[in-house]
């Protein structure tokens, strides 16, 4: 399971969504700043006071950071 | 594979460059690691043609578009370019041809992940930020430190927090943080606020919630998880004062992304690339740069995207005469 925690506004997190969209990859989109439980879950799994942070299957990517969510999703980037 | 052109950057100067060249009918590679470079965090554009407010990722996947139509496969070979996202290049060698000496010369442009030859090369890669070097700024970046106000001004809701650099830059992040933040600090080294908004420094200097520390600089971030304070000093009285904040957002300018270079062009002391301002030609024939990262005057998406133009018509007629 995918899981992209972002904000309406973050260019990177654009870029992340559309970068999975475009590799046919299904996430669930959470946007921190309207979901305070969701922006603590965030900080806690990642240690991050920043997006993007994506959760694939339980292993935490901080920022666009391509190769690795490659690497981490078996796809080829 | 020896390309005619390969271009560096995915900003509007390379992103131009591109579309000029492709036009020429030059065999063309564009490497970048991502599109938009610094536009992308551009909150909201209002100076450039056909659009009277966009943002600056609206506008980077508008000109991706653009570009993207040149692409060898979706233009059915109409046009030779080509596209490679995910690339960083990591340096530029001028290549020796030994032997026949009418052999023109190339260049090698090694990426992260493979060595391409190009007979000419356009530098686009733009500016980077300029990163704060004090005690705790590395160790609290992303822990509280941010230096992307659109991505996480919302994070910061009811926190307080300050915001270092009051330049243009600056004072937009303050703006974007007055919809969030409780209580916001502005850090200006300055005796007042500068900048080309005159409007928005009066909407800061009456915002209740917006503190603006005049002729300060900021010497220390502590925290222990996350950033929880800092230490500024006044550059008048020198006197040193901790102020509790959870986030801290920095706006301090940009360097020119020319580093990877290693002095093979000819740069000014601030690092920008010299250039010829008619064929953005560099020190080294068959080398152009354009955009950002040049010493051009005015750092604008306008300029970039016309020297983008400018240098793919210099490689083009340097190909020409070659």
């Amino acid at each position: 399971m995918v899981k992209v925690y972002s904000t309406p506004t973050c260019p990177y997190c654009h870029t992340l969504k559309a970068f999975l969209k475009e590799k046919g990859v299904e996430f669930q989109d959470i946007d921190v700043s309207q979901d305070e439980k969701a922006l603590n879950e965030m900080i806690d799994k990642s240690g991050q006071m920043g997006v993007p942070v994506s959760d694939i299957d339980g292993q935490i990517v901080i920022g666009f950071d391509r190769e690795k969510i490659c690497q981490l999703l078996k796809i080829e980037c | 594979m020896i390309y005619d052109l390969i271009i560096i950057g995915g900003g509007p100067a390379a992103i131009s460059a591109a579309i000029f060249a492709a036009r020429k009918q030059l065999k063309t590679l564009l490497l970048t690691r991502e599109f938009g470079g610094q536009l992308m965090e551009g909150y909201k554009i209002e100076n450039y043609l056909g659009y009277w407010a966009i943002s600056g990722v609206e506008l980077v996947q508008k000109f991706v578009e653009h570009l993207k139509r040149f692409d060898k496969k979706a233009s059915q070979g109409d046009f030779d370019l080509e596209i490679k996202e995910g690339e960083t290049v990591l340096s530029i060698r001028l290549k020796q041809n030994e032997g026949d000496e009418r052999e023109s010369k190339n260049f090698d442009a090694q990426s992260n992940k493979e060595n391409y030859q190009g007979k000419a090369i356009i530098i686009a890669t733009g500016k980077s930020e300029r990163k704060l070097e004090i005690p705790g700024a590395k160790e609290f970046e992303g822990k509280g430190i941010s230096y992307c106000a659109t991505c996480d001004a919302p994070i910061f809701r009811d926190k307080i927090v300050a915001v270092i650099g009051a330049g243009d830059a600056g004072q937009d992040t303050v703006w974007q943080l007055t919809k969030y933040a409780s209580k916001i600090y502005l850090l200006n080294r300055y005796d007042e606020l500068r900048g080309d908004d005159k409007e928005l420094r009066e909407r800061l200097k009456k915002d209740k919630k917006v503190e603006i520390l005049n002729e300060v600089e900021i010497i220390e971030i502590s925290g222990e998880k996350f950033v929880n304070g800092l230490v500024y000093r006044s550059f008048r009285t020198k006197e040193e004062r901790k102020i509790n904040v959870n986030g801290i957002f920095v706006e301090i300018g940009s360097t020119p992304a020319s580093m990877f270079l290693e002095g093979l062009l000819r740069c000014n002391d601030k690092g920008e690339i010299i250039i010829n301002h008619d064929s953005c030609v560099t020190s080294v024939p068959g080398i152009f740069a354009a955009g950002d990262v040049t010493d051009a005057l005015g750092k604008q998406i306008i300029i970039a995207a016309g020297m983008g133009a400018k240098a793919a018509l210099g490689a083009y007629n340097y190909l020409k005469n070659q």
